[in-house]
């Protein structure tokens, strides 16, 4: 793998960056060597790439069934473990008990859902990176790993599709 | 700059739709940027005077609270919850309208939230701060306060999780924490772009707080999947906290208090302060911070101001609701109370109320220009929310002045409560303030996104505005 290079080439618009991504395709790079990285989310279906997998809507069902154990223990569990008893009234009234579970299991799922970010974007991550300050400015850039030999045939490609720069993308410090 | 301001100085230069006035992304960084860094010696007189005001009457005055103990203040037989829950019940209200604003117009895709859904968010968290700080004054001995926490201990109490102080608790911290995420997702990109373009202090702590963000494919699906999840799953956590404060009084058997649309009639009335003062926050933002009338322009308020209008006409509706069902059910004491609200010694403040709630928008919000105008959005919003006051300051001294025990009956004089009031307003502004200077107050990235989107169409001869499904 010592014969690859990682490049990096800046457009302006979504639709030569597009575009570059079908050349790439079409020279026989593939998407998991591709990645493209913009100051707004361009959809998948915009740049003709693969859809990205996540696991938040998963993290946050398995948040939302923690929460309504929780919820369940709390509202259902304590009570019989230390019940309070007051004439005329259930130990475990249905209820509150619903409305402690459903506090719970919302909690349970949102919390879930924002570390789902964290885990899914591997979050906080301060080592350098590839990446260039204008994409916050509104340019695309995309990153893609070649053999060191297509290396010029590339950039020139890129260039003739309406990359402002492409260069040997290097990680810095962000 | 100078010419940027030069440029956008004038609403009449304005064309009418943010959306469809595109300036290139590098360029509103900029000017959030610098909206961000120009701060004026009035800016800096205002923070110290209201630093002072948090000082004296917040602080100060909690801790003459706890030094002498809950005789200072005006709460006794039989009005225990003053002003303290007025508070915290009013500020819950004004949280309202981050969740509303950004969570339920994202749902419905309603592009004028765009530019300041950040700007009502941060007004959520720093509500609710205001709202946990006034539960704790209420407490008294508030250092004390782990014995509330529902733990089996050595006092041999066992607080239950089915009382609905417990469900307050919970609904409360739900909402803060969901809301305090909620807030912070949507402003990652933003931190990324304000950690590209600051130096010193402000590049390490945007370093820190923008954890890495690039905008790969990956991260924006992760972060647009997540807020898709925030903005349908908190607006049910917004609906239920305001719901079960309601229930604090709903589950009371006391005059006033026991009814059943207590629920839907408390969110109502949090969604019209809460709308009413994130308008009348726009219009200071948007009056005092640099470049911000290129992103709060008038259709903002237009569009608020119709929201206005119509939670005034659904506050209404719930409201004769509640006050007919317990009118002609003839209860003797609900009979008095509401004597005592309409023509008691405090009847003025529910007239005014009134007034305030529903005469003024009615009169006025119909009316485009005025809807368009900010000092006239301002000062109805002002209007509305001193009414969302006084109708909380109505359901709590005033509705438990009279009671079951007219041996008891006794007026509610505020004390030290005055103060601490003022001071959580000073705080809350003092906050708002120092955050606008530390936080990008607009989401650059979503108007830029919902830019991308706009267009103008040709349909027959008419000239329209088109927005495009981008996700």
């Amino acid at each position: 793998m010592n014969d690859t290079k990682t490049l990096l080439a800046l457009f302006g618009d979504i639709d030569p960056a597009a575009d570059a991504v079908e050349a790439l395709h079409g020279f026989g790079i593939e998407d998991g060597d591709i990645n493209v990285i913009s100051g707004i989310p361009v959809t998948e279906p915009m740049l003709g790439r693969p859809h990205q997998w996540t696991n938040v809507p998963r993290l946050a069902l398995g948040g939302a069934l923690a929460g309504f154990f929780i919820g369940l223990f709390l509202s259902v569990g304590t009570p019989l473990l230390y019940p309070i008893h007051v004439g005329g009234q259930p130990i475990v009234p249905i209820p509150p008990s619903i409305i402690v579970i459903f506090e719970m299991t919302m909690l349970g799922m949102l919390v879930t859902t924002f570390l789902g970010v964290f885990l899914d974007s591997q979050f906080p991550s301060y080592k350098p990176k590839e990446y260039v300050p204008e994409i916050s400015d509104g340019k695309i850039a995309v990153l893609f790993s070649c053999t060191k030999e297509n290396e010029k045939k590339l950039m020139d490609m890129m260039v003739k599709l309406g990359a402002e720069s492409v260069v040997p993308a290097e990680a810095q410090s962000l | 700059m100078a010419e940027m301001e030069g440029l956008y100085a004038s609403e009449n230069e304005h064309s009418e739709h943010l959306m469809l006035d595109p300036l290139p992304r590098g360029q509103m960084n900029a000017m959030v940027m610098e909206s961000m860094h120009t701060t004026t010696w009035k800016f800096w007189l205002v923070a110290a005077i209201l630093g002072a005001v948090v000082l004296v009457c917040l602080f100060g005055s909690w801790g003459y609270l706890i030094s002498e103990g809950m005789g200072v203040a005006g709460v006794n037989r039989p009005v225990y919850w003053g002003i303290f829950l007025v508070n915290t019940v009013f500020w819950i209200g004004i949280s309202h309208a981050g969740t509303f604003v950004s969570a339920l117009l994202r749902v419905f895709k309603a592009e004028f939230r765009r530019p300041f859904t950040r700007a009502a968010e941060l007004m959520t968290t720093f509500g609710l701060a205001q709202a946990g700080l006034s539960i704790f004054m209420h407490m008294g001995r508030v250092w004390l306060f782990y014995w509330l926490a529902p733990y089996p201990n050595a006092r041999g109490l066992w607080p239950n999780f089915h009382s609905p102080l417990s469900w307050d608790f919970l609904a409360i911290n739900t909402y803060l924490l969901a809301s305090t995420m909620y807030l912070f997702l949507p402003l990652i990109p933003d931190l990324a772009m304000a950690r590209d373009r600051s130096n010193g202090w402000r590049k390490k702590l945007y370093r820190i707080l923008a954890m890495g963000f690039r905008g790969t494919e990956g991260e924006w699906t992760h972060l647009r999947t997540a807020m898709n999840i925030f903005a349908f799953a908190i607006l049910l956590v917004m609906f239920s906290v305001h719901t079960i404060v309601s229930w604090d009084f709903a589950a009371a058997m006391r005059p006033g208090w026991s009814s059943t649309i207590f629920g839907p009639y408390f969110v109502i009335g949090a969604l019209q302060s809460g709308i009413a003062a994130v308008a009348m926050v726009l219009v200071v933002v948007r009056g005092t911070m640099k470049n911000m009338k290129y992103f709060i322009r008038a259709e903002v308020f237009d569009s608020l101001g119709k929201l206005m209008l119509i939670i005034s006409m659904g506050w209404a509706y719930f409201f004769f609701n509640d006050y007919l069902v317990q009118w002609y059910n003839g209860d003797k004491f609900t009979d008095i109370l509401f004597h005592f609200h309409e023509s008691g010694p405090l009847g003025w403040m529910w007239l005014l109320m009134l007034v305030f709630n529903v005469l003024v928008p009615w009169l006025t919000l119909w009316n485009r220009k005025i809807r368009r105008n900010p000092v006239l959005i301002f000062t109805i919003g002002l209007l509305i929310n001193i009414a969302m006051y006084i109708e909380r300051y109505v359901i709590i001294p005033i509705s438990l002045t009279i009671n079951r025990m007219p041996f008891t009956w006794k007026s509610y004089i505020p004390g030290v409560e005055i103060w601490l009031t003022l001071g959580t307003f000073a705080f809350f502004i003092l906050l708002y303030m120092m955050a606008s200077k530390i936080i990008p107050l607009v989401p650059v990235w979503e108007v830029q996104e919902g830019q991308m989107a706009h267009s103008l169409v040709k349909v027959g001869k008419a000239t329209v505005k088109s927005v495009s499904e981008l996700e």
